[in-house]
């Protein structure tokens, strides 16, 4: 039967509104028999122009490891920065840091619930909730300046206040959202394609999950219980009352039923931050950046991102530019080898799906 | 905390002779410096017999003027909650260190990228040879000595009248005999 295998080469360009990398494929009929993960089609080698920067330059940089969320990775290093200076930050730009990386959950999550559905062939839920998701860059343009790109949570704290009746209308926009995440149960949740197309495919056990040292929603799909929000706690988030959901199967559909349930999380937490967001500064004001010299050694910062552990680690030697920097990306060990591994005997048409469910990102993946 | 560290750390040097804690840190991480060969036996037993069982992270740091690569192994145990910093120093002339994809599947990939981008050969290691790199002849280009500005200037070329120091205004007015703008005329070198 081999010799009837055919190659198909899947991208480089977008397959599964992940971003540039490709997948070849050999199958037979249209059942996958192998694959094989291709990168380099987005390697900008962030990490090399890193060290000839200083410390707060790198942020240009920080902010387009992975496009759909910015957040984390800006929140990771400056953190990391902080451990290696020993550097406190205010109680209310904590606040205003977990407001701002749960706003960004949410905002990618609403853009994962357009690249799962696309794969699918379900255009109208993309349509909505990337409509929807304006509503959170709004509220980013609003604090920030930038829809996509912030570079507003740095190390010392945040870039500036929130701005008069800010919190009013983040309170606003999740009242439209907890009524909207409605309409998109009836759209996608209660949609038979899509519980056909999604229960019993790409499957991982929990075994194999742990193995392949899986994370975030992927992992947690496979009903095992793990989020560094409560397991390594940063910021404000050990003084917050949230759930960590899980699902059991390890499929497609258990990772969107995760991922649907933690919005929903993000909505209660942010309401919880606006309630108990203290008064104060929000800097402490870092020295003249030019002549910033950190002290010599290492920190490793990592974040619960939407698609699991995002984390920076990063190497000073006393100067003012960086000795190493390096992020931790959960694309990174999902999107290559698992993925090869998991699209055998899976039909060709799911592979887009697939690679949305484990939140392949490309550009994370080769930074 | 402090004591489950201490632990730790004793645990570590008990087992494994060459075994040297690092700084001490406030928060939860602990630091461990052992020679290369022991590698894999120190992270399996930290997977196995310790709970240690999530790699959060490895990295290669180039320490070019010590000449000599550092590669850190982050691992993170869920009932501890503390990390756990394997370090260990490769000589950057022969940089060689065995094979770990087999205690953890998803090291395979920091391995093709270190092969790659510092030139560290993993024995054992079973990948393509390319990763992100394609038909790359040069140096590893994440080694510290690799100078990316003068390999842009040696690969790369300027559009004809886009040379460096040049004044692209005076050039289109040059050829096409466009007239300068007053605005622009104070920018004109």
């Amino acid at each position: 039967m081999r010799d009837k295998a055919t190659t198909l080469y899947i991208g480089p360009q977008h397959p599964g509104i992940t971003g540039n990398m490709m997948v070849k494929v050999q199958v037979e009929g249209d059942t996958i028999i192998k694959a094989r993960t291709e990168v380099g089609y987005l390697h900008r080698a962030f990490e090399k122009l890193q060290e000839r920067r200083n410390w707060l330059q790198s942020f240009t940089l920080l902010c387009r490891f992975c496009v759909p969320e910015p957040d984390p990775v800006e929140e990771s290093y400056a953190r990391a920065v902080e451990m290696l200076e020993g550097r406190e930050v205010p109680e209310r730009a904590k606040y205003i840091r977990v407001l701002m990386l749960e706003l960004a959950r949410m905002g990618s999550y609403l853009l994962w619930y357009g690249g799962q559905n696309g794969s699918l062939g379900l255009y109208t839920m993309g349509q909505w909730s990337v409509g929807d998701r304006n509503y959170i860059l709004d509220l980013f343009e609003e604090l920030t300046g930038g829809r996509i790109y912030h570079m507003y949570i740095w190390p010392g704290g945040v870039r500036r206040d929130l701005p008069e009746g800010f919190t009013d209308k983040v309170l606003r926009t999740m009242d439209y959202f907890e009524k909207r995440l409605k309409d998109y149960d009836d759209l996608m949740f209660t949609n038979t394609i899509f519980q056909k197309r999604t229960q019993g495919v790409g499957v991982i056990s929990k075994e194999k999950a742990v193995e392949w040292g899986v994370v975030g929603p992927v992992l947690r799909g496979c009903g095992i219980k793990s989020d560094i929000r409560i397991d390594d706690p940063y910021e404000i988030y050990d003084q917050l009352d949230f759930e960590v959901p899980t699902a059991e199967g390890g499929d497609i559909w258990a990772r969107a039923l995760v991922r649907r349930a933690e919005i929903r999380q993000s909505i209660r937490i942010i309401r919880q931050v606006i309630e108990k967001m203290p008064s104060g500064e929000i800097y402490n004001k870092i020295p003249n950046p030019l002549k910033w010299a950190l002290p010599k050694g290492d920190a490793y910062a990592r974040t619960e991102a939407t698609r699991g552990e995002i984390g920076m680690y990063i190497v000073s030697d006393g100067t003012v530019n960086p000795r190493r920097t390096h992020l931790r990306g959960a694309a990174y060990v999902h999107g290559v080898s698992l993925l090869e591994d998991l699209l055998v005997g899976e039909n060709v048409a799911d592979i887009s799906a697939i690679m949305n469910s484990l939140g392949t990102c490309p550009p994370e993946i080769e930074r | 905390m402090k004591e489950l560290k201490e632990n730790i750390i004793q645990r570590l040097k008990t087992n494994f002779a060459d075994a040297v804690a690092g700084s001490e840190f406030s928060y939860n991480r602990v630091d461990v410096h052992v020679k290369k060969e022991t590698i894999p036996s120190i992270l399996f037993y930290l997977k196995e017999e310790m709970g240690y069982v999530h790699l959060s992270h490895i990295s290669c740091v180039d320490w070019l003027e010590e000449g000599e690569f550092e590669l850190v192994f982050i691992v993170w145990s869920p009932v501890d909650k503390v990390k756990v910093f394997v370090k260990t120093r490769l000589d950057r002339e022969n940089p060689v260190l065995e094979n770990i994809d087999m205690i953890w599947r998803q090291a395979n990939t920091y391995e093709r990228e270190f092969r790659e981008m510092f030139g560290i050969q993993f024995t054992g290691l079973v990948a393509p040879d390319e990763f992100i790199l394609e038909d790359w002849q040069g140096p590893p280009p994440f080694r510290r000595d690799f100078d990316t500005a003068e390999y842009a200037k040696k690969t790369f070329w300027n559009r004809p009248g886009r040379e460096d120091a040049q004044d692209v205004r005076e050039t289109i007015s040059g050829r096409d005999g466009e007239e300068i703008p007053d605005f622009a005329k104070k920018y004109s070198r």
